[in-house]
């Protein structure tokens, strides 16, 4: 049986190289209404398990449930829908010439209205503090910049889930801090994610459930306490 | 077998030499044939290499059914009153061009069965300035990279919530226009952080400069350099002589044809 609010990784494999398996035989389910941290050393499998769960990779064996549905049988652009996905290296989500028509993209896609996609490019832009660059070019934005722009550009879709790869990367104290207090925000609206993150001070702040990784398997399930 | 990189090249210039110098279906066939045959010699992954082309198949249907428009020549296919849309001739243009392609891609992936830096020695050896080699060397390296930005450009335009498959195809022409942009600026500054990474590195610091490679060519090297320059020039000389004896015959028949109109209004 499938569970509607959470995603499940059933006998979840894949390997890069045929027989060099990375991810080795993952179960678990994980509540789309809760934050979920996935922590590990480098090379333990984080990026690799978050762009499964989101379609970049098809699993060498094994199914992985969104909502209750298959994932096998839906498109990338179906779990975009639903799913926002910020990259480890957010450059690879930039498509455009500024930094508020980088937001103002997937709105203008969908053919919704001006008066709509002006308010809430600068309601983006307040939150995510990108007012003064809303002219700039986004690949030559720093680090933390970017970061902040490719989150405000996933939140513009209006997602149901988030998997976030890296979030804090890049970001000083205080960005941190109300990047913390952004997704606290949108938690409490009912938007979950799972984070893969080495930032402890991030996990301690904001999780409820910590999956650590070590060679492509789960080796501990913890549940957060406050 | 270690074969020199210098010689694959000399291979790789034999076969696209051809490609572009022959102009008949069954010629180029027949070379594409050799190329693939060259290409599974070298172990390249051909089927690979197929399925690369078979991803570019639209574009170079959409170039054929170009050049077959602007050819008037030969038997009208399809026509709109006094407008010619597609002539027999323009659909052997078509299907030569496609195959012609074939061959040059199926042959460059004959050099890549070397390493970069086989390469780079192979083409200094040849006396080209090592700054020079040094580019063509990234540039064949750059190929994959872009490949990959592309890719995940579109993998990321997909997961904004857009279904590329259903979207009309005017809207998906949008969209794609997106691409450029950032491939374009991410390759321009993939290529500055490079410059600036090799000259940091010492790069050009000395006039001269040393390798600890040394690239030798073995009697079986010399061998199939000897083959490729033989195979090419006799599949070449083959083909003028046949071009010639072609135009010979036509001429003839052309003569011979306004002979007889002659003779008829004579009689």
């Amino acid at each position: 049986m499938t569970l509607l609010g959470s995603i499940e990784l059933k006998n979840l494999s894949f390997g890069y190289v045929k027989g060099k398996e990375i991810i080795k035989n993952i179960n678990v389910n994980i509540d789309t209404e809760a934050i979920t941290c996935i922590v590990g050393p480098n090379g333990s499998g984080k990026t690799t398990l978050g762009k499964l769960m989101v379609g970049i990779l098809k699993p060498g064996s094994g199914e992985i449930y969104l909502f209750g549905e298959n994932m096998a049988k839906m498109s990338l652009g179906q779990i975009g829908k639903k799913i926002g996905y910020l990259f480890q290296n957010p450059e690879k989500q930039f498509f455009s010439n500024t930094v508020e028509d980088e937001i103002k993209f997937i709105l203008e896609i969908k053919g919704l209205n001006k008066e709509y996609i002006e308010e809430k490019v600068k309601s983006l832009l307040n939150l995510f503090q990108l007012n003064h660059i809303r002219t700039s070019f986004p690949l030559k934005l720093s680090q933390g910049e970017k970061q902040r722009l490719a989150l405000a550009a996933i939140l513009a879709n209006e997602p149901e889930y988030l998997i976030l790869d890296e979030p804090t990367k890049g970001l000083d104290i205080g960005l941190r801090n109300s990047l913390i207090q952004i997704l606290k925000n949108l938690y409490d609206k009912g938007i979950g994610m799972t984070v893969m993150t080495h930032d402890y001070t991030f996990i301690n702040q904001v999780s409820d459930r910590i999956l650590t990784m070590y060679r492509g398997e789960i080796v501990e399930d913890k549940r957060n306490e406050y | 077998m270690n074969i020199d990189p210098r010689t694959k090249l000399i291979i790789v210039l034999c076969l696209s030499t051809l490609a572009i110098f022959i102009k008949d279906i069954l010629f180029l066939s027949g070379i594409l044939l050799i190329t693939i045959m060259i290409s599974l010699f070298f172990k390249v992954n051909i089927l690979q290499v197929l399925r690369e082309i078979k991803r570019l198949l639209y574009v170079l249907l959409a170039i054929a059914v170009i050049q077959s428009v602007f050819s008037t020549d030969g038997q009208v296919l399809i026509g709109l009153g006094k407008l010619t849309i597609l002539t027999t001739v323009g659909v052997q243009k078509g299907l030569e061009f496609i195959i012609r392609i074939m061959i040059i891609i199926s042959s460059a992936t004959i050099i890549t069965t070397s390493n970069s830096r086989e390469i780079i020695q192979g083409l200094v050896q040849w006396r080209l300035p090592y700054e020079v080699a040094f580019m063509v060397s990234i540039g064949i390296r750059f190929l994959p990279i872009l490949r990959e930005e592309i890719k995940d450009s579109i993998v990321a335009i997909q997961l904004r919530g857009i279904e590329i498959k259903k979207t009309p195809l005017k809207k998906k022409l949008y969209i794609y226009s997106y691409l450029f942009t950032p491939i374009l600026v991410s390759t321009i500054i993939k290529a500055q952080k490079l410059s600036m990474s090799v000259e940091m590195r010492g790069f050009r610091a000395y006039e001269r400069r040393t390798s600890y490679m040394v690239l030798r060519m073995s009697y079986v090297d010399y061998l199939i350099i000897f083959f490729s320059f033989l195979c090419a020039t006799t599949l070449a000389h083959l083909y003028i002589d046949q071009s010639v004896l072609t135009l010979s015959s036509l001429k003839r028949m052309s003569y011979f044809v306004y002979n007889s109109i002659r003779l008829r209004k004579f009689l």
